[in-house]
C-alpha cells in the first residue's frame, strides 16, 4: 500500500556519510601533505612574499629566482663563430647580414724556450651573425613543431583501429577487445619521456625517437577517448542502418562518425597542442627538436642561450593555444 | 509476402512478449497493428527483419526464412521507419536519405562517401516526393521539425525500393495533424510502388482511415484481424481491456498518448468506417 505524500522520504543531498568522507579526505590530505613538505612550501613562499614587499631581509626563494633571472637575461640573439673553426669558410660569400670581426685575445702561455709564462696576443677572426642564434632557435622550434605534427598524424592512424577494437559495440570478440584495451592502457601508462629514453637507444639521437615516443602515447590517449565516444554515441541511427543490412564499417561511417566528429576534432586538437609542448620536453633526452638544444646549452652553462630558448617555447605555446582555441570553436 | 508462423517471444527476464502468433501479409497490403504498450507490436515488427529473434516459430519474407545466414540478403529488401525517426541529427537531410542506399554499395565506396549518380538522383527525387524542397537537402536534420524529420525517415526507407516496409509507431511522437499527413504520405508512397507495409499504431482513427487490414494484439495474442469496417467498440474493449470512453462532443482526439491514459477515440471515428 502506498504511503501518503506527507510520509515520503526525499533524501537530503548531504548526510553523515558526506561528513565522514570529508573528514577522511582532510586526514589523508594532512598526512600526505607532510610527506611532500607542503608546510615548508608554505613557509618558504611566505618568506618570499614578505621579502618582496620589503618586510624581510632576504629569502631563499627570491634569491634563487633572482640568480636564474640574472643568468638567463639578456637572452642570446647573435651567433659568433671563429672562422678558423668553420669548414670551407669562404670570406667572399658570407651569410646574409653577417660581418667579420677581429678580436685580440691575450692569453698567458708557456714559452718552451724560457719556460716562463708569457702573455701572448692572439688575433682571432670571428664571423658575427647578428640574428644568428635567434634563427637557429627558430629552426629548432620548427623542427619541434614538425615532430609534434607527425606524432599526431601517426597517433591518429594508430588509434583508429585501436578505437574500433576497444569499443565494446564494434569489437569482433572479447579477445580483440581485451587486447586492444591492453595496448591502449599500456601506451597511456608509459610517459613520453620514458619511451623516448628507450627509443633513443633504438633509433639513435634525433627526431625519429621523439616522433615515435609522442605518437605512441597520444595513440593510447586518442584510442581510449575515441572508443568511449563510439560506445556512447546514440544507438538509434545505428539501429536504423543495421536494420536495412548495412555492415559495421558502413554503420560506423554514416551513423557514428557524424555524431562523434566534433568530439574527435576537439581531442585531436588537444593532443596536437599537448604534443607541441611535450616535443620540447622529449628533446631533453636527445629525441630532437628544441629540447635537445636546450639540454645542450644548459649543460654548457650557456644560460643566455637557454633564456632565448625558453622565450621561444613560451611564445610558441601561447600562439598555438590561441590557434587551437580558434580551430576548436570553429569545428567542434 | 510476409509470413509469421506461430512466432513466440519470451525475454530473458521471463516476460512473454508474443505467444504463438501466426500472420500472413499479402503483397501490397497496408497492414496496421494495434495494441496497447507491451502488447507485442514492436516485437512482432522487429522479428520481420531479424532485429528480434523469435524464441519459437519462424518468419518468412518473400519465401525466405529469416535466419542468421539470410539476414544480410533479406534486410536490404526491408525498409524501416522508426518512432524516434532514428536519423543522424548532425548530418544533412541528403546524407541521411543516401544512407538508405548503403547496403547496396561496396564498402570502400561507402567509407569514402562516394554514392553513385543513380543513388544521388534517387535521393533528390525521394526528398521531393516526401514534400521537402531542394533547400532542405543540405540542412542538418536537427534543424527540421518532427514531421519533416519523419518525412526524411520515409525517404530513407524507400531508397532501395524495398518490397516490404516496417513502420514502428511512425507517428507516435508527432501531433495529430502531422501524424495524419505523414501517414497519408507513407500510404501514398507505398501505393505507388506496390510496397507491403506493416505498421504499428496507437491511433485507432488513423488506423481505420489508412489500413487495408487491422491486426490487434493483446498480451501477445491476436485478438482481432479484419478490415477497418469490422472494427467496433467490442473490438476496442478486447484490445484495451475497457470500453471506449464516451467522448465529450467536440473534444479533440488526443494522439500519441497511451489509450489507458486518455482514450483517443473521438465521436464519429467508428462511423467513419464504411
Amino acid at each position: 500500500m502506498s504511503r501518503p505524500a506527507s510520509a515520503w522520504n526525499l533524501p537530503r543531498p548531504y548526510g553523515a556519510r558526506s561528513l565522514a568522507v570529508l573528514l577522511a579526505v582532510l586526514v589523508i590530505g594532512f598526512f600526505a601533505g607532510q610527506r611532500v613538505e607542503m608546510g615548508r612550501m608554505l613557509s618558504l613562499t611566505g618568506e618570499g612574499v614578505l621579502a618582496a614587499v620589503g618586510l624581510r631581509e632576504q629569502s631563499q626563494v627570491l634569491s634563487g629566482l633572482g640568480t636564474i633571472a640574472r643568468s638567463l637575461f639578456p637572452p642570446q640573439i647573435s651567433e659568433r663563430t671563429e672562422t678558423a673553426r668553420i669548414e670551407d669558410f669562404d670570406r667572399n660569400r658570407l651569410p646574409w647580414f653577417s660581418h667579420l670581426e677581429t678580436v685580440e685575445v691575450r692569453e698567458p702561455k708557456l714559452n718552451p724556450q724560457t719556460l716562463q709564462m708569457e702573455e701572448v696576443v692572439d688575433t682571432r677572426e670571428l664571423l658575427v651573425e647578428p640574428l644568428g642564434y635567434l634563427w637557429h632557435v627558430a629552426v629548432k622550434m620548427l623542427e619541434t613543431f614538425e615532430i609534434a605534427i607527425w606524432a599526431t598524424l601517426l597517433a591518429i592512424v594508430l588509434s583508429v583501429p585501436l578505437a574500433w577494437f576497444s569499443a565494446r559495440n564494434y569489437t569482433p570478440n572479447r579477445a580483440a577487445y581485451g587486447l586492444a584495451r591492453g595496448i591502449v592502457g599500456m601506451f597511456r601508462a608509459v610517459p613520453e619521456l620514458v619511451s623516448a629514453l628507450f627509443l633513443v637507444l633504438a633509433y639513435g639521437f634525433g627526431p625519429i625517437a621523439g616522433v615515435l615516443a609522442l605518437a605512441l602515447h597520444s595513440a593510447g590517449f586518442l584510442g581510449k577517448f575515441y572508443a568511449e565516444d563510439i560506445e556512447t554515441a546514440d544507438d538509434k541511427p545505428q539501429e536504423a542502418l543495421r536494420a536495412i543490412g548495412a555492415n559495421k564499417l558502413k554503420v560506423m561511417r554514416f551513423a557514428v562518425l557524424p555524431q562523434v566528429m566534433p568530439q574527435f576534432i576537439a581531442y585531436t586538437l588537444y593532443v596536437l597542442d599537448r604534443n607541441v609542448r611535450m616535443a620540447t620536453v622529449v628533446g631533453l633526452v636527445g629525441a630532437g627538436g628544441i629540447g635537445q638544444e636546450l639540454k645542450g646549452r644548459y649543460d654548457m652553462y650557456n644560460y643566455a642561450h637557454v633564456g632565448t630558448i625558453l622565450i621561444a617555447i613560451f611564445l610558441t605555446v601561447l600562439v598555438l593555444d590561441r590557434l587551437a582555441a580558434r580551430l576548436r570553436s570553429r569545428y567542434a | 509476402m510476409l509470413k509469421f508462423e506461430s512466432v513466440a517471444m519470451r525475454y530473458a527476464d521471463g516476460t512473454q512478449a508474443l505467444g504463438g502468433v501466426s500472420l500472413q501479409v499479402p503483397a501490397g497490403q497496408f497492414c496496421v497493428v494495434l495494441g496497447s504498450s507491451g502488447a507485442g507490436k514492436s516485437t512482432l515488427l522487429r522479428m520481420a527483419n531479424g532485429l528480434v529473434k523469435p524464441t519459437q516459430g519462424t518468419v518468412q519474407v518473400e519465401g525466405v526464412r529469416i535466419a542468421a545466414d539470410s539476414l544480410s540478403r533479406i534486410r536490404p529488401r526491408i525498409g524501416m521507419i522508426h518512432q524516434q525517426f532514428n536519423l543522424v541529427l548532425r548530418s544533412t537531410v541528403a546524407q541521411n536519405v543516401l544512407a538508405g542506399a548503403l547496403p547496396a554499395m561496396p564498402t570502400w565506396r561507402a567509407l569514402l562517401g562516394l554514392f553513385s549518380d543513380v543513388a544521388r538522383r534517387k535521393a533528390c527525387k525521394l526528398v521531393e516526393s516526401v514534400g521537402l524542397q531542394e533547400q532542405h537537402l543540405l540542412r542538418r536534420v536537427s534543424e527540421l521539425s518532427g514531421g519533416q524529420q519523419q518525412r526524411v525517415g520515409i525517404a530513407r526507407a524507400f531508397m532501395l525500393d524495398p518490397p516490404l516496409v516496417l513502420a514502428d509507431e511512425p507517428v507516435a511522437s508527432l501531433d495529430p495533424r502531422t501524424s495524419h499527413d505523414v501517414l497519408a504520405l507513407l500510404r501514398t508512397q507505398a501505393r505507388e510502388r506496390g510496397t507491403t507495409v506493416l505498421c504499428s499504431l496507437h491511433q485507432i482513427d488513423l488506423a481505420c482511415e489508412f489500413a487495408d487490414r487491422i491486426v490487434a494484439l493483446r498480451h501477445g495474442e491476436v485478438v482481432f484481424d479484419g478490415a477497418p469496417g469490422a472494427f467496433d467498440p467490442k473490438v476496442f474493449e478486447s484490445i484495451y481491456g475497457r470500453a471506449p470512453a464516451a467522448a465529450a462532443p467536440g473534444r479533440p482526439a488526443v494522439h500519441g498518448i497511451e489509450p489507458e491514459a486518455v482514450l483517443p477515440l473521438h465521436t464519429g471515428v467508428l462511423e467513419l468506417a464504411p
